[in-house]
């Protein structure tokens, strides 16, 4: 039975003919408890963190066992109470939102320049976007800060909202989707007498569903996540993200459970979405990979 | 990419100016978030400034004030070591997951699931909580799971020569699972009539491996070096958040140096001329990185 499915195997270097063998057999079963094995790691430590935080702090402090001794759910809201977290997740709420959409619109408009249009020295541009690809924005996160404070969108959303529509990994991925969408009926369209907008917004819109939620979800756990150029421009603002909250914790004297039960409030959302679209998630993650 | 060139350039009256407004807003944003930063970064190097003004120009004087600085040399001396460290850790682990998984039948898509997971936790949180598992003393978590096979506690990042591996590690643990992704793809894409003719062949399992499997991975993998050395160069929060970059500046990494002269000492154009010579180092990497993926087109 455990071995009759390796007949549908398709790929990888051991195939179902090879089975023959005993010392075959037991590698497979071998690999198969090895990859259970690296699940475990995976996951395990961000389970840690939520069941460690069910301990309290001398229990934290003084015990050394991996489980809790009791579970009280009493502990979060207390600890999500205390820290005023419900703030923070209203702001990185509004942060999300704010760059998923300028992700979606702004690099879907450019790619749609790039891959479908493509005015006259349309290549120059393709070609800065795939250097930006390249050199990471950590490093001109100084000068960008310093323009930020000098045209005095500091201390404000917008900034954070409008990088994300400047990202060149999104642009690529629209870029390639759109390359692939059947021409004719584009041509169509163009017979019938669409405009650039319109064609943009009944033919390629509709038909690009698939990339749009790849990018969007890619867009909530990037800018979820996104924490130097929140902490920059918001610290200090009333307009924190969790993110720059929990760097504050550097400095700040927070009890150890407390700061343990504040990273497991940051890692609830992008779980629960990637407990909804995994399919999605991993399948998009091969797709962005560059494929030269 | 040519074959769009269908398209008939007349049928569209004013389509390359249509085609620029279309873009231009992006262009601007572009323009605004990455391409002028790096220009302005170049500018800023270049004179003093007093908070975000500028004032007068000096030439090299700050690039040579940032290369004279001590911390400087421990900086460049970690990225070595941070390369070292990921080659001979994030490098591999990603390779073995992706041969292990493509070789499972039962429970295939648990298993991508799974590695992929850690990859979806925040990374500020991922440095927090493996704060956590290295904490010396007995409640840290690594310590505690030692402590049940008998092995004693380790003080784990204070030791100066176990810092940069376990940084590397923690971010190998979120990092591992989406490139192994990407070499799966790569290896699940190999005609399955290659083992099968290496197998009438006489080929056994290692062969097959060391002659079918790697070779198509090799390739995939030369192009992702590049890309993990580039990741290496922009190491900033992990030794921020665990160490502060110490113990005596043991892991500083050197966008943390970066990061040290702007917001901890607001010295804005010495952070700027740091960037500049890591945007450079990283220019020539990414070249080295077109040259690579254009070739394997050919």
């Amino acid at each position: 039975m455990f071995f009759e499915k390796f007949r549908k195997k398709k790929d990888g270097t051991i195939r179902f003919y090879d089975l023959h063998s005993k010392k075959i057999k037991v590698l497979c079963i071998l690999i198969l408890l090895l990859c259970l094995f690296m699940v475990v790691i995976s996951v395990f430590p961000a389970v840690w963190v939520f069941l460690a935080s069910f301990k309290d702090l001398k229990e934290f402090r003084k015990s050394e066992t991996i489980l809790p001794s009791h579970y009280d759910l009493g502990v979060f809201a207390k600890t999500w109470a205390d820290l005023g977290f419900l703030k923070y997740y209203v702001n990185s709420f509004i942060t999300v939102a704010g760059c998923v959409i300028c992700a979606v619109i702004f690099n879907g408009l450019l790619a749609y320049g790039l891959a479908i249009l493509r005015p006259k020295g349309h290549k120059i541009i393709f070609g800065l976007v795939m250097w930006s690809l390249l050199i990471p924005a950590t490093t001109s996160v100084v000068a960008l800060f310093v323009n930020i404070n000098r045209v005095g969108l500091n201390q404000s959303f917008i900034p954070l909202w409008l990088a994300f529509g400047a990202n060149a990994f999104y642009v690529i991925m629209f870029k390639q989707f759109f390359e692939s969408l059947p021409m004719e009926l584009l041509e169509a369209a163009k017979l019938d007498g669409c405009g650039i907008l319109r064609v943009f917004q009944q033919i390629i819109l509709p038909l690009s569903k698939p990339i749009i939620a790849v990018i969007m979800i890619f867009a909530i756990t990037a800018s979820w996540s996104d924490f130097l150029l929140p902490y920059l421009v918001l610290d200090g603002s009333g307009k924190e993200t969790v993110m720059v909250r929990l760097f504050a914790f550097r400095t700040s004297n927070a009890t150890d459970v407390e700061v343990l039960r504040a990273v497991a409030f940051s890692m609830i959302p992008p779980t629960i979405l990637f407990i909804i679209f995994q399919k999605k998630i991993t399948e998009g993650a091969t797709m962005g990979a560059l494929k030269g | 990419m040519n074959e769009k060139k269908k398209i008939p350039k007349t049928s569209w009256k004013k389509k390359d100016f249509l085609g620029w407004m279309i873009m231009l807003p992006s262009i601007i944003l572009f323009a605004f978030f990455v391409w002028e930063p790096l220009i302005e970064s170049v500018r800023l190097s270049l004179y003093t400034a007093k908070g975000i003004q500028t004032e007068d120009f000096v030439g090299f004087d700050n690039y040579l004030r940032v290369l004279r600085h001590p911390d400087f040399l421990d900086a460049l001396k970690n990225t070595f070591v941070y390369i070292g460290w990921s080659l001979v850790i994030g490098f591999a682990v990603p390779i073995i997951i992706a041969l292990l998984i493509t070789e499972t039948i039962h429970l295939r898509s648990l298993f991508r699931v799974g590695v992929y997971f850690p990859n979806i936790i925040p990374g500020l949180a991922t440095v927090m909580m493996w704060g956590f598992f290295f904490r010396p003393g007995k409640t840290g978590v690594l310590n505690i799971l030692l402590s049940k096979i008998g092995i004693e506690g380790q003080v784990w990042l204070n030791n100066a020569a176990l810092t940069i591996p376990l940084i590397v590690i923690a971010m190998t643990w979120k990092s591992a699972g989406s490139t192994a992704l990407i070499y799966m793809a790569g290896i699940s894409g190999i005609n399955p009539e290659l083992y099968e003719a290496a197998t009438i062949d006489g080929a056994g399992i290692r062969q097959r491996i060391r002659y079918i499997t790697l070779p198509s991975v090799i390739a995939l993998a030369k192009t992702l070096l590049i890309l993990q050395i580039i990741a290496v160069f922009q190491i900033l929060y992990e030794p921020l958040v665990m160490t502060n970059g110490g113990p005596n500046n043991a892991s500083i990494s050197i966008m943390q140096l970066v990061y040290n002269y702007a917001f901890r000492d607001y010295k804005y154009p010495m952070a700027a001329a740091l960037s500049v010579m890591i945007c450079i180092v990283l220019i020539i990497l990414s070249g080295i990185y077109f040259k690579l993926t254009t070739k394997k087109e050919d």
